[in-house]
């Protein structure tokens, strides 16, 4: 069986305690303008152009065996509709400007890598964490994957949007210790008009994920301006957090460190470019505190 | 006779030298008596001719006290003179011909005559001249350090870690009663009549420096009441140990300290173990304050960076092996303290941990490395203890000896020499094996009486490997004869005399270090460019031999022709799999070159009647300035292109973190070598705001073999900026490989080499 993911992070420490190893699965039921991996959201591989790299040199053009690459006013253009990732442009690039994201592996091969770093793991009281785009899109083989790295003794967390088929939860607790689980804003409506989602299949979720017992809960809140940056927003989302019995808040700065890939990948951003700093988030952290939440900033 | 450039820069000066204090014709008239006695006394016993020249220069050369030292001791060196490494002053007796063209030219035209003739003399008696006249040769090795060679070669004594424990137990005075004992059974032995002039040399400088500091003292302005205190102290001291042994910290800090300095040695060793009694008694006693403590070592630092040797100045604390480590640690927390806040590049403050080290070392050791100090360097005990044993064929008690000094290199304080006279650059070799001998770099034949096999017929890897390791086997040969002859010419012409009193077993059987005096005779040979070469052998086994992808002819062609007109196939050579990341086919052949490589070296140091010959992946700067004479290779590196540093990945090859570059770099087993450094850089939030997981990180990697592991801790875009602005980081310290320096004093190859070098950040991958 395989996966189709686009990277994993090794000493990763910012998706759950410890020095861990995150794999990215690629795929998502959201849309997020805020998206700091834009390449996680479509299932399917894409082509990325990095124009830095690029010394318009057109071997691509050239090569391109269903003329998607053209060269417009000195630059690269691609039609990703005619595009076939046949990796032709990949491999004639001499610069190395062109690849393709996303890759299927499988789970031998991604469980290969997990378990290199097991000794760092275990001194540091971490493990792995599958994030993406969205993992539980991709349940059967994340559940064969968590099944044998538990069976190594190594902890295990999820981060999740929430927003899939409940089913997916069911399969998967029980080789799970920890959930991520994200909570981006408390309206329906704005939620769907933003990202695309369900807030109300979110919940459901989460109220399901809260009545298992197996595996610890932590809510994560990317804080976003203009959308979720917000003091009633905020209580609202602790208020849930109580309500469900969960202790543990994440809040994550809205930072602006995938923007150079929207451009790579043929799309445009449309958020602000500033990004937030820890100390913005301050306020909130002393909100949830007095609401009795331990609330932390970052992962 | 090969012809070498005598004027030719012969060390990694980076840190500039504060200038002798003396008018230039006083300069001139000792280094003309220094002649004179040299001359003067050629028919005596070197023990003797040595002994009388030191007697010209000390105390002769000894500088004023400055106001802030707490002790004394700073000494000027001279173009002539006489030394043990090449770092200050130079080695034996010594020319440094360079810095003696420098010196007429400021004396003036006036006196030329005299200055040549001081040059002339010296061109037939420099000690290392002696030495490359009869080594260096037309192709195959040449002098320290001359690029265009695969292999250099130079006479000194770096990295002596006396035994210092001995001249503080016993005083000059017990030293002088060891002497005795051996002249009364062997009244004419040289060596031991010529080790009393030395003590009298010592006796003397304490005395005059005294007298200096009395004379200081009395200056003053009478307010000055705690200088007046100070300098007070200080004479007391140096009067006590002129004769006798020291009692509290500063006598036995100064009797140290003053020592070092005669005997050319610019390396310390465990100065925990050595003055942590003498500062617990006074700090317990009373006699001292934690903050005179504190002051004392800082005064230390100073003396020590104002050495300026670039690459040495080592101090270490912690590890196994301490007597009394309870009083050990206490000086080691002063020093922990003292490193953090200086964040000078000198000394190379040594940290040795083991599985005793305590929670709070770790910590203040951390905390000095988020502070930019890129100090302590740390050596792990439990991996570099067993590792010692086996190398140098000692028991692991002795092994517990062991002090890295210089760039890493391994000794045996007060037992072994270890001294790296000879670099090897496996990559150079690689290139003018695929050229079939020719340097591709200035199409000089290079390989002696080897002749490569024909590329064209070669049907397996193994082949190709053969044909390689049939070079190396012969410029091992040449590396430990080009070792072992420095070690015979200088012990023609000069006993180390300060250096072998306090070195077992030179008195105990009369004869000075070299000549069968040192109980140990041990050596190093420091390896270039071992994972460039690694990773090529990988690109060559893996495209040419599995994949099949390229000829070996086609491959040997685009690496000659520098990849032009190959730049697919360049592309196609650097996305291939780096040593770095934690990918144990890559990982694998590193491995196996490194192991043939080391055990080649050290069978052959055991062969020639050494107690040991071993490899050190140490690494000055020479990794950038060899690079670029070095053609390119295989692994996608461009001809003149910086090489990787030590044994870590070439710069921006480790794509995968610091678990798998760390993961690959514990591969290696330690027993075959005498040193090896693993640089990490880590931005300063990432490292500041996850200390906890840092400490984890690095415990890990030294449970799972890791044997040393140095840390640099700098902003993020900081070395960026720097190059651009220069003036706006006079003090950004960064860890080079072997030694620290200010990022901005460093030759541009050099910073872009650190440049190139992953820095571990915040993760990107971050939604």
């Amino acid at each position: 069986m395989n996966a189709t993911i686009f990277n994993i992070e090794r000493f990763a420490i910012h998706d759950g305690p410890g020095i861990r190893t995150t794999v990215f699965f690629k795929g998502c039921p959201l849309r997020c303008p805020w998206c700091a991996n834009p390449e996680s959201q479509k299932a399917a591989r894409q082509l990325q152009h990095q124009s830095n790299k690029c010394s318009t040199c057109q071997s691509c053009v050239r090569n391109c065996p269903n003329g998607a690459i053209l060269c417009k006013e000195g630059r690269i253009a691609i039609n990703r509709e005619a595009c076939k990732k046949c990796e032709v442009c990949v491999k004639v690039c001499p610069n190395g400007a062109l690849s393709i994201v996303g890759q299927e592996q499988s789970i031998e091969e991604i469980y290969e890598v997990l378990i290199r770093d097991k000794d760092y793991y275990e001194a540091s009281g971490g493990g792995i964490t599958l994030s993406g785009g969205e993992v539980m899109l991709q349940w059967k083989v994340a559940k064969e994957l968590l099944r044998k790295v538990k069976a190594e003794g190594i902890h295990t967390a999820v981060e999740t949007c929430g927003d899939v088929p409940i089913e997916a939860f069911e399969e998967l607790t029980g080789y799970v210790d920890l959930f991520l689980f994200d909570i981006k804003h408390m309206d329906a409506e704005k939620l769907r008009n933003v990202t695309g989602g369900s807030l109300e299949r979110i919940l459901q979720n989460l109220s399901y994920l809260t009545k298992q017992k197996e595996h610890q809960m932590i809510i994560r809140v990317p804080v976003i301006p203009e959308f979720n940056d917000d003091a009633a927003v905020m209580t609202q989302i602790f208020e849930l957090a109580q309500r469900f019995g969960i202790p543990e808040v994440h809040l994550l700065p809205y930072h602006t460190l995938g923007i150079h890939k929207y451009e790579q990948l043929g799309m445009t951003y449309q958020m602000k470019e500033q990004g937030m700093t820890k100390e913005e988030l301050q306020p909130y952290v002393r909100m949830g505190e007095q609401m009795g939440l331990s609330v932390g900033i970052g992962g | 006779m090969v012809k070498f450039d005598v004027n030719g820069i012969q060390n990694v000066e980076v840190s500039k030298k504060i200038p002798c204090e003396k008018p230039l014709l006083w300069q001139l008239e000792l280094m003309e008596r220094y002649t004179e006695t040299h001359r003067k006394f050629s028919s005596c016993s070197k023990e003797r001719r040595e002994a009388e020249c030191l007697k010209v220069l000390f105390p002769a050369l000894l500088r004023e006290i400055e106001e802030t030292d707490l002790f004394a001791g700073r000494l000027d060196f001279l173009p002539i003179g006489f030394g043990a490494v090449t770092s200050v002053g130079g080695v034996g007796h010594y020319c440094v011909f360079a810095k003696l063209r420098a010196f007429e030219k400021e004396i003036g035209e006036a006196y030329h005559d005299r200055v040549e003739a001081l040059y002339q003399y010296w061109l037939s008696h420099d000690l290392k001249t002696r030495y490359c006249k009869e080594v260096l040769t037309e192709t195959t090795i040449g002098r320290f350090i001359d690029v265009e060679y695969p292999l250099i070669a130079t006479a000194r004594l770096s990295g002596m870690m006396l035994d210092y424990r001995k001249l503080l137990d016993l005083g000059i005075a017990g030293l002088r009663a060891l002497l005795q004992e051996q002249s009364s059974q062997e009244p004419d032995n040289e060596f031991i009549r010529s080790c009393f002039m030395c003590l009298d040399i010592y006796k003397e400088s304490a005395c005059y420096l005294a007298e200096m500091a009395y004379r200081q003292r009395n200056q003053l302005d009478v307010t000055n009441t705690k200088r007046y205190q100070e300098l007070t102290d200080m004479a007391e001291a140096l009067e006590k140990i002129s004769s006798n042994k020291p009692e509290t910290f500063l006598e036995a800090l100064q009797a140290l300290w003053l020592y070092a300095l005669l005997a050319g040695c610019i390396n310390y060793g465990r100065l925990d173990e050595l003055l942590g009694s003498y500062l617990a008694r006074d700090l317990d006693s009373g006699r001292m304050t934690e903050e005179q403590a504190y002051a004392y070592v800082k005064s230390l630092w100073t003396m020590v960076e104002n050495r300026r040797t670039t690459v040495n100045g080592r101090i270490i604390v912690g590890g196994k092996g301490r007597k009394n480590p309870e009083d050990a640690d206490r000086f080691l927390h002063i020093a922990m303290k003292v490193a953090k806040d200086c964040r000078y590049v000198e000394p190379q403050f040594t940290l040795r941990v083991d599985e005793n080290t305590s929670e709070e070392i770790w910590d203040e050791a951390l905390e000095a490395l988020g502070a930019g100090a890129t100090y302590p360097t740390i050596y792990n005990d439990e991996v570099n203890v067993p590792a010692v044993a086996y190398g140098m064929r000692v028991d692991e008690e002795t092994a517990s000896r062991y002090v890295p000094f210089g760039c890493t290199e391994f000794v045996l304080w007060g037992q072994s020499t270890g001294t790296p006279n000879v670099c090897i650059n496996l990559l150079k070799l690689l290139t003018i094996y695929m050229n079939r001998g020719v340097d591709p770099m200035d199409g000089q034949y290079k390989l002696g009486p080897i002749q490569p096999k024909q590329f064209e017929e070669m049907t397996s890897f193994e082949e190709f490997y053969d044909g390689y390791r049939e070079l190396l086997d012969y410029y091992m040969d040449l590396s430990i004869d080009a070792q072992y002859r420095s070690y015979e010419i200088m012990d023609q012409h000069v006993g180390f005399l300060f250096n072998s009193i306090l070195m077992d077993d030179c008195i105990a059987r009369r004869k000075p270090l070299l000549d069968g005096g040192v109980r140990y005779l041990g050596g190093t040979c420091e390896t270039y460019g071992n994972i460039n070469t690694s990773d090529s052998l990988y690109v060559i086994k893996k495209l040419v031999f599995e994949e099949k992808s390229v000829s070996l002819p086609e491959l040997i062609k685009a690496t000659i022709s520098n990849f032009e007109g190959y730049e697919l196939l360049r592309k196609k050579c650097i996305a291939l799999e780096k040593y770095g990341n934690d990918c144990k086919p890559v990982d694998d052949m590193a491995n196996d070159l490194y192991e043939f490589v080391a055990k080649g070296i050290r069978e052959r140091g055991i062969l020639k009647g050494m107690q040991y010959y071993l490899i050190v992946i140490s690494n000055n700067s020479l990794n950038s300035e060899w690079g670029m004479r070095t053609g390119a290779s295989p692994d996608g590196r461009l001809a003149g292109m910086f090489m990787n540093p030590a044994n870590n990945p070439q710069g921006g090859a480790d794509r995968s973190g610091p678990t798998a570059m760390l993961n690959s770099l514990s591969r290696f087993d330690a027993k075959y070598h005498g040193g090896s450094v693993q640089n990490i850089k880590f931005s300063t939030s990432m490292f500041r705001d996850n200390k906890l997981l840092m400490k984890t990180l690095f415990k890990t990697y030294f449970k799972k073999g890791g044997c040393h592991l140095m840390v640099t801790v700098v902003d993020s875009g900081a070395l960026e900026d720097a190059m651009e602005h220069p003036e706006n980081y006079p003090n950004l310290i960064v860890r080079v490989a072997g030694y620290s320096a200010v990022f901005v004093d460093l030759a541009d190859c050099v910073k872009q080499e650190l440049l190139s070098r992953t820095l571990y950040d915040e993760g990107k991958c971050r939604v």
